[in-house]
């Protein structure tokens, strides 16, 4: 078994990661970024089960579109989607640095096709803009916008050497339809 | 702290569990009893039972402390020993307060279950039913003065023999004496031996020691017994080797069946010390103090009567048997399952050692073991089928008791005649089939079976016949529901399709008779307008045949009007683990459960013809309509074209499809995994399987697939296609 597995560790508890009116400037959010179609992405940490290569992906006849189709991951079955084509973007070949992540979304472990995993993010407070905040028509998905600093949160060298922004999604509606 | 409680939790389990056998039994026995009733010859020893069982279940309800469970078996018990001593007549009213007690029992034990705790159930009302049927009398006295029985005999019984001579001779049973000498060496082996001869012919009723000439090895001992078989008959079951049966004379000088031939009793002093050293039946006091019964206080005097013939009144069941939680077996088997992707595995390091020389000796070592493993793997997993499978009975059983309810609220005479309850199945499958047996059961009772009347007008017989039978057909269990009442009239039943928006009127000419009945599954139908609290109570048969899919059977209906109704589901053997044919469409893989499969066969593309816009093939005589899988899943194709084809002709009941697929892969054992919740509205699969080799291949619900072809949604898409 040569998956890559990276285990979910919960730094801080769900409730306290959610804390936006903290005061210090604390970490409040730690995600696991990713890219799709040169967007970058970002999970909660704590809803994020397991990285894999991907597998052979067993396509399911009648099923909606979005969904790649199914894999066994240990005995379970699990339906994999493509985030491309539920964010409704260009469909591109799955090429080497393409990951499935295993994701919680509360009902059941699903698995996300994306294009590159980039790292685990620890933000604090005031490198996060909420969606209530930014206003307009953001979809139900999309919790917010996150900012790292160039900063000792990030370790990723290609992260500290720009200055980047990720959309942080949440999986429940995202993946819930 | 949880230590102590989930000893109790145990504890209350064991109870329960055990409890639970028990009522079941009694249920069991007390059906034969009904149907023993009403043919005028209840068993009497069946009553024992009863009565033993209830005796049991006081006792074990005392000690665990769920004293509603035991004042119920109490009075039931007091009961229950006058109905075995003749106090009391066994009638149908008696009957219907004794099921009454089994449906008290499950529900004291349900509440038991569910809230840990014996809860208050108002049990007043039945206490006032048992004591009223209590109170309703025995039988008058029969007189044994027309018998020429000797009053010495006469003084030394008890009153449950007494009980039951007076019965035999007030029934007409004539009586006989068989005299025989035993050896007191062999005599408990050499009663039992009779005992086993006479039970299907005769009654014994008691047996004494003869004062005859007797010395120290051997004894003579008298048995009275009843029976309508003739002498010479008695004479070769139970005679030969000095012992001699001859009927007991009439003193009014009726004949008895078998002429009588005069002759003297001959006198058997009571004895009451001899008595109990020669009669083995009635147990000796030394084993009852090995397993004392639960309670000994409020035991009733003549407790030993109760255990003639039978086992020992014990608190626990001496099994060798445990009950298992059924989600651990299927943890086994996705272990098992597990097991055999690592001997695949396995088996593909082997050959890559087996392609350096320097270490064929190695590998063919490691080959050898690995077949070791395969060999025991399968055996396992046979072993843990082998576990999850439970005879229909357990269904069966209960069913019983709603035939006798329904049939009883509606006034209707119906005798149940059950065959093949042993056949097994999956746990899960039985547990499954409770709720919708049950409904086809008072449907058929309601519906199907007429009142009394309206059957002699017909020239039926009055009581109507509801059969009950299962059988094992190839990797299916089929249980057929077949009542001889009204039937169905296909004009009636598409009427009423039509106004209950079923089908339109128009679509008549298109429809076969089979179709036709098959529209009391569809959504929406009821024949009757008023809703009765019988049939009208809980599902249609729309979901009846839901839930049958669901577990991968089919149900069909066919029914002659006047005649009657039989409705046949055929399901798997098995859900957890199944055989299955791999096939290959358009380059994907797919598999199709082997239940469903007829046979398998090359496609012959010259001999399609197509009927109204679909494709079919001759098989054998009958029309067999073609579905392609490519077309009916639209996959599109990944390679070429390939030459051949195949049919896998897929049954299940009277309907047959053709799935054309590409290529045959074989069989393989598989377990069947469910899809997860966001595919759960993606219809024609019953879930995924994992194929080694990080295969993982769709199982095809083969009965939904055929419904669906059938139903003609793929017509459309086949009509396209050339072949």
């Amino acid at each position: 078994m040569s998956d890559e597995i990276v285990r979910a560790k919960t730094v801080l508890p769900a409730a306290v990661a959610h804390q936006v009116g903290s005061a210090e400037p604390e970490i409040v959010y730690e995600v696991l970024a990713f890219v799709i179609a040169q967007e970058r992405y970002a999970l909660p940490l704590a809803s994020v089960r397991e990285i894999l290569k991907v597998p052979s992906i067993t396509e399911v006849p009648r099923a909606p579109r979005d969904v790649l189709g199914i894999i066994s991951v240990r005995g379970r079955i699990i339906t994999v989607v493509d985030l491309r084509r539920r964010l409704r973007m260009a469909e591109a070949a799955i090429d080497k640095g393409a990951r499935v992540l295993l994701v919680d979304d509360g009902r059941e472990l699903l698995g996300l096709l994306v294009d590159r995993v980039l790292s685990v993010y620890r933000l604090r407070q005031d490198e996060v803009e909420l969606a209530a905040v930014m206003g307009g028509d953001t979809a139900d998905y999309v919790t917010g916008i996150g900012r790292p600093k160039a900063s000792k949160g990030t370790r990723d060298a290609e992260a500290r050497t720009q200055e980047e922004m990720l959309i942080l999604l949440d999986p429940g509606p995202l993946l819930r339809r | 702290m949880a230590g102590s409680d989930d000893r109790k939790d145990d504890v209350r389990d064991e109870f329960l569990a055990e409890a639970q056998e028990i009522v079941e039994s009694l249920s069991r026995d007390l059906l034969v009893l009904d149907q023993g009733q009403k043919e005028g010859h209840p068993d009497p020893d069946l009553v024992n039972e009863v009565f033993r069982g209830v005796h049991t279940l006081k006792g074990i309800a005392g000690m665990f402390g769920y004293h509603q469970v035991g004042a119920v078996a109490h009075a039931l018990e007091d009961l229950l020993d006058d109905l075995r001593l003749g106090r009391v007549e066994l009638t149908q009213d008696v009957l219907d307060v004794l099921f009454e007690g089994v449906e008290n029992f499950q529900r004291l034990l349900g509440e038991a279950k569910g809230a840990g705790e014996s809860a208050d159930v108002d049990l007043s009302d039945y206490a006032q039913s048992i004591e009223r049927v209590s109170a309703g009398g025995g039988r008058k006295e029969t007189s044994l003065e027309s018998y020429d029985l000797d009053p010495g005999v006469l003084a030394v019984l008890t009153e449950y023999e007494e009980h039951r001579l007076r019965t035999n001779v007030e029934q007409g049973v004539p009586l006989f004496r068989l005299v025989v000498r035993l050896s007191l060496a062999s005599i408990d082996t050499a009663l039992e031996s009779l005992k086993t001869r006479a039970k299907p012919l005769a009654e014994i009723i008691t047996y004494l020691p003869s004062m005859g000439e007797s010395d120290g090895d051997a004894i003579d001992l008298e048995v009275l017994f009843a029976s309508r078989a003739s002498a010479e008959r008695l004479e070769e079951v139970l005679g030969g080797d000095g012992a001699r049966v001859e009927p007991v004379p009439r003193k009014d000088g009726h004949a008895t069946v078998p002429p009588p031939e005069r002759a003297t009793v001959t006198s058997a002093p009571p004895a009451p010390t001899v008595a109990h050293v020669v009669a083995p039946p009635r147990p000796p006091p030394v084993p009852k103090t090995s397993a004392p019964p639960p309670i000994s206080h409020d035991e009733p005097e003549d407790d030993e009567e109760a255990e003639i013939g039978g086992d020992q009144l014990s608190v626990r069941s001496v099994t060798n048997t445990v009950r298992v939680d059924i989600r651990k077996l299927d943890h086994l088997m996705n272990v098992v399952g597990e097991l055999a992707i690592v001997r695949s595995a396995v088996a593909r390091i082997t050959d890559r050692i087996r392609a350096r020389p320097e270490l064929r000796q190695l590998a063919l070592e490691l080959h050898r073991v690995n077949r070791g493993f395969e060999r025991h793997l399968g055996e396992l997993q046979d072993g843990i089928l082998d576990v999850r499978m439970v005879p229909l009975r357990q269904v069966f059983d209960r069913l019983a008791r709603v035939v006798r309810q329904v049939a009883r609220e509606h006034e209707k005479e119906i005798r149940l005649a059950v065959t093949g309850a042993e056949t097994e199945v999956d746990k899960l499958i039985v547990e499954e089939l409770s709720d919708p047996l049950m409904h086809i059961i008072r449907n058929a009772i309601d519906h199907g079976v007429e009142k009394p009347k309206v059957r002699e007008l017909a020239g039926k017989p009055s009581t109507g016949t509801l059969a009950l039978n299962a059988y094992q057909k190839g990797n299916h269990v089929v249980i057929e529901v077949e009542d001889d009442g009204a039937g169905m009239s296909e004009d009636k039943l598409f009427e009423t399709a039509v106004r209950r928006g079923v089908v339109t009127e128009d679509s008549r000419a298109d429809m076969t008779r089979q179709e036709i009945f098959n529209l009391i599954f569809q959504p929406g139908f009821t024949t009757r307008s008023s809703i009765t609290d019988i049939s009208g109570r809980g599902m249609g048969m729309d979901v009846v045949k839901t839930n049958i899919n669901r577990l991968g059977g089919i149900v069909d209906v066919q029914s002659e009007h006047g005649i009657g109704t039989k409705l046949t589901i055929t399901l798997p053997v098995t859900l957890a683990i199944i055989r299955a044919l791999v096939v290959e469409v358009s380059g994907r893989v797919f598999c199709i459960p082997l239940t469903a499969v007829q046979e398998a066969l090359l496609l012959d593309a010259r001999a399609i013809r197509t009927v109204e816009g679909r494709e079919v093939l001759t098989l054998r005589g009958g029309t067999l309509p073609l579905c392609r899988l490519s077309s009916l899943f639209a996959l599109a194709p990944r390679r070429e074209r390939p030459s051949k084809r195949y049919v896998v002709v897929t049954s299940l009941g009277q309907k047959r499809v053709g799935f054309v697929v590409d290529g045959l892969q074989g069989q393989q054992d598989i377990v069947i995994k469910a899809l997860g919740r966001s595919l759960s509205r993606v219809r024609g699969f019953a879930g995924a399987t994992d194929l080694g080799d990080q295969r993982v291949a769709l199982v095809v619900d083969a009965p939904a697939l055929m419904e669906e072809v059938l139903g003609g949604a793929d017509r459309v898409l086949t009509a396209g296609e050339v072949s």
